[in-house]
C-alpha cells in the first residue's frame, strides 16, 4: 500500500546539449511527478522547457541522465509508453492541408484505434474543445486558437494517461481557457497526469505543483501556496520575475 | 503487482503494423491529391519531356534543302560490253528521300548558295562518273569521285545529307558495287526516334517525379513539426518509410501509366518485352528513388530547396546516364562516372525490356545494381529518420 505515492515521471541529472549548439539546453534536471498531478513547468524563453518535455516523451535523446516514465526507462523502452502518453507540441504540429477530422483520424489510426472506438471519442473531444462546427474544415482555414485546439484533440484522442501540453493554451481565449481547466481537473480526477508548460501565470497558479526553470535547471519547486509563502510573494508572477532575474525575457 | 503492470503495457500492438503503414500511405496520397500545383507539375513534366525527347532529339531531320548538279553521261564499255548511266538513278533516289529537299542547278552557284545559307549542300556528279565506276569494276581505275560542298556546322544535318547520298549510291549501284546488308538485331526490331526516346523518358520521369514528390512529402512533415510529433507515438521508422513508399509509388504509377499510354497510343511506341517485367523494373527503380528522397531530405530545410534538388540531380543524370549522348560516346575519363549515375541502369532496364525484348537473363546485372541501390538508400533513409532524435 506504500506504493500509492507512485511517481509516473522521474528524471535524474538529465542533461541535453544539442549537437548544433554549445549550451546546455537542459542542465541536470531532477523531476518527480506523481500520478494524477497537474504539474506546470514555467521559465523564461530558452530555459529548456520544450527540450525537457521532448526528452521525457521519448522524441529526443538525452545527452546524459536518466528518465523513467511509468517505471520504464526512456528512451530505451520508449515504445512501451507511447500508447499511454499524449503530446501537444509548442508549434501546432498538425497537417495544414487536411481537415480537422482527417488530422484527428490519422492520429487515431497511428494509435491503432478502430472506427468504432474513434467516433464517440472524437465527438466527445469536439464538444469539449468547442470545435463541433469545424469538423470538416481544412486546418489552414482555422484560426490560431482553433489550430491549437485541433492539436490538443490529436493528443487526447487515444485517452492517454499522461498528457504533455507545451504551451497548449497559447492563443486560446480566456473563456475557453477557463473551460479547459475544468476539463483538465476532470482528467486529473480520472487519474490522468498533466504536464504543462506555460507563460500565463494565472494558469500556473491553477496547477498542483510548479517547477520554475532557469538555464536548464530547476530553481524552485512546490505548490503555488508553498512557493508564495517561501518567497514572500503574493503572485507567481512576482516569484517568476524575481527568480528569472538576469534572464532575457523577450516574450 | 509490478509484473501485472508490465503485461498491461506490452499487450498493446507495438509490433510492425500494416494499419499504421497504410495510414501513412493514405495520408500521403491524400495530401498530394490536394496539392494542385504539384499535381500539375507531375502531369505536365512527363508529357513535355516526352515531346522534347521524342520529337526533337531523335536525330531525324527532314526536308534539308540541297542542290544537285548531275553531269553524268551514259558510258558504253567496248570489252567486256557494259553500258551504265548512274546519274539519273542517284537523283531519282534523292528526290524520293524525305530527309532532303532536292533542287537542280549549277554546282558553282550551289557553292555560293551554301555559303549564303540557302542550301546545306551542293552535290556534283561529274560527267565521267559512270565511266569511272565501270573502270573501277574492270580494274583500270581505283577510286570514283563525286563532290559534296557541305555545311558542317550542324552535325545532325550533315549526317542526314551524307546518309541520303549513301543510300542513293547504294541503290544506284545495287549488286554492281559494294552492298551493305543490314540484318536487324533483337528480332528485327526497328524503331523510330520516339520509341527510342520513351524508355529514357520513363527512367527520367521516375527519377524526377519521385525525387520531387518524396522530398516535398518529407520536408513538409519536417517543417510542420509532425515528424517530431510522430516520434512520441507508436509509429515505427519502418512503418513510416514503407508508408511513404506505398503512397508515393501509387502516385508514381499513375504518372508512369500516363507516360506509357500517351507514348503507346499517341506516339505509337512499342513494347517488345514482358510488360510485367517492365512494371517490376519500374517498381524497383522507383522504390530506390523514394528512399533516396528520404535521405536527401536531410539536406533541404524547406520546400523550395526540396524542389531545387530535382533538377540538380536530374540534369547531370541526363548528361551522364546515356539520355542525351550514349555512354560510349562520352569522353573516356567521364565514362566511369556514368556507372554511378542511377539513370544509367534505369535506361538499361527500360531499353532492354521495351526495345530489345530482353528478360531477366540478360538484365540481371542491372537489376542487381538497382536492388543494391534500394538497399543502400533504405539504410541511409532509416538512419536519417532516426538521427533526427539525436540532434
Ligand atoms: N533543435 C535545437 N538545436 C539547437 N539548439 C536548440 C534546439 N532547440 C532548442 N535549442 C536551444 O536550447 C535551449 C532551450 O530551448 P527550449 O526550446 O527547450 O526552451 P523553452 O524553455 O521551451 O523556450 P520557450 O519558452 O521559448 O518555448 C535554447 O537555448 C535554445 O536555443
Ligand atoms: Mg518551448
Amino acid at each position: 500500500m506504500a506504493v500509492e505515492t507512485e511517481y509516473v515521471i522521474e528524471t535524474k541529472d538529465l542533461v541535453k546539449i544539442y549537437k548544433t549548439g554549445k549550451v546546455k539546453a537542459v542542465d541536470g534536471l531532477n523531476l518527480r511527478i506523481k500520478k494524477g498531478e497537474i504539474y506546470a513547468l514555467i521559465g523564461a524563453n530558452g530555459s529548456g522547457k520544450t527540450t525537457s518535455l521532448n526528452m521525457i516523451s521519448g522524441a529526443l535523446f538525452p545527452t546524459s541522465g536518466e528518465i523513467k516514465v511509468f517505471g520504464y526507462e526512456v528512451p530505451k523502452s520508449r515504445r512501451l509508453i507511447t500508447n499511454y502518453i499524449g503530446v501537444a507540441p509548442q508549434d501546432y504540429s498538425i497537417y495544414e492541408d487536411m481537415s480537422l477530422e482527417e488530422n484527428v483520424r490519422f492520429f487515431s489510426l497511428i494509435y491503432g484505434m478502430s472506427k468504432t472506438e474513434f467516433e464517440p471519442r472524437f465527438v466527445e473531444l469536439l464538444k469539449i474543445l468547442r470545435l463541433e462546427e469545424k469538423r470538416k474544415t481544412q486546418v489552414k482555414n482555422l484560426s490560431g486558437g482553433m489550430k491549437r485546439r485541433t492539436s490538443i484533440a490529436c493528443s487526447l484522442i487515444h485517452s492517454p494517461k499522461i498528457v504533455f501540453f507545451d504551451e497548449a493554451t497559447v492563443g486560446v481565449d480566456p473563456i475557453l481557457r477557463t473551460f479547459f481547466w475544468e476539463y483538465f481537473r476532470s482528467l486529473k480526477n480520472e487519474g490522468v497526469t498533466l504536464v504543462i508548460t506555460s507563460h500565463v501565470m494565472d494558469e500556473a497558479e491553477r496547477a498542483d505543483r510548479i517547477g520554475l526553470m532557469r538555464a536548464g535547471k530547476l530553481i524552485a519547486e512546490g505548490s503555488p501556496e508553498e512557493l508564495k509563502r517561501k518567497h514572500d510573494a503574493s503572485t507567481i508572477e512576482e516569484i517568476f520575475i524575481k527568480l528569472s532575474e538576469g534572464e532575457i525575457i523577450d516574450d | 503487482m509490478i509484473k501485472k503492470k508490465k503485461d498491461e503495457f506490452k499487450s498493446k500492438n507495438l509490433n510492425f503494423s500494416m494499419k499504421r503503414t497504410l495510414a501513412i500511405a493514405f495520408k500521403t496520397i491524400n495530401q498530394l491529391r490536394r496539392d494542385r500545383r504539384t499535381i500539375a507539375l507531375l502531369s505536365v513534366v512527363p508529357i513535355v519531356v516526352m515531346l522534347i525527347f521524342g520529337l526533337a532529339f531523335t536525330g531525324e531531320v527532314k526536308n534539308v534543302p540541297i542542290l544537285v548538279d548531275n553531269q553524268d553521261n551514259l558510258y558504253t564499255h567496248p570489252f567486256p560490253p557494259i553500258a551504265l548511266h548512274l546519274g539519273p538513278n542517284i537523283t531519282d533516289t534523292l528526290l524520293n528521300d524525305t530527309s532532303v529537299d532536292v533542287s537542280f542547278g549549277d554546282y558553282f552557284n550551289g557553292i555560293d548558295a551554301v555559303e549564303k545559307g540557302d542550301y546545306y549542300a551542293a552535290v556534283y556528279i561529274p560527267a565521267n562518273f559512270s565511266e569511272q565506276v565501270v573502270k573501277m569494276l574492270t580494274g583500270d581505275n581505283e577510286t570514283v569521285k563525286m563532290f559534296v560542298y557541305i555545311d558542317a556546322t550542324k552535325p545532325t544535318i550533315r549526317a542526314s545529307i551524307l546518309g541520303a547520298i549513301h543510300d542513293a549510291l547504294d541503290s544506284a549501284l545495287g549488286e554492281k558495287g559494294i552492298k551493305v546488308v543490314q540484318i536487324l538485331a533483337h528480332d528485327r526490331a526497328e524503331f523510330t526516334g520516339l520509341d527510342v526516346g520513351i524508355p529514357s523518358v520513363i527512367a527520367f520521369v521516375i527519377i524526377f517525379l519521385l525525387l520531387i514528390v518524396g522530398l516535398i512529402t518529407i520536408v513538409r512533415e519536417k517543417i510542420q513539426g509532425t515528424q517530431d510529433r510522430l516520434y512520441s507515438t507508436p509509429l515505427r521508422s519502418s512503418e513510416r518509410l514503407l508508408g511513404y513508399v506505398i503512397g508515393i509509388l501509387l502516385i508514381a504509377f499513375l504518372m508512369i501509366a500516363l507516360v506509357l499510354i500517351f507514348g503507346v497510343f499517341v506516339f505509337g511506341a512499342k513494347v517488345q518485352g514482358n510488360v510485367f517485367l517492365l512494371i517490376f523494373a519500374a517498381l524497383l527503380f522507383g522504390i530506390a528513388h523514394v528512399f533516396m528522397a528520404v535521405f536527401l531530405s536531410n539536406f533541404a530545410q524547406n520546400e523550395l530547396q526540396a524542389i531545387q534538388f530535382a533538377p540538380l540531380t536530374a540534369l547531370p543524370s541526363m548528361a551522364l546516364g546515356g539520355m542525351l549522348v550514349p555512354i560510349v560516346s562520352l569522353p573516356a575519363w567521364l565514362q566511369p562516372v556514368s556507372y554511378v549515375v542511377p539513370l544509367t541502369y534505369g535506361i538499361n532496364l527500360f531499353e532492354g525490356i521495351m526495345l530489345k525484348g530482353w528478360g531477366f537473363k540478360e538484365l540481371w546485372l542491372d537489376f542487381t545494381v538497382v536492388a543494391g541501390m534500394c538497399l543502400l538508400f533504405f539504410v541511409l533513409a532509416v538512419l536519417t529518420v532516426r538521427s533526427r532524435m539525436r540532434d
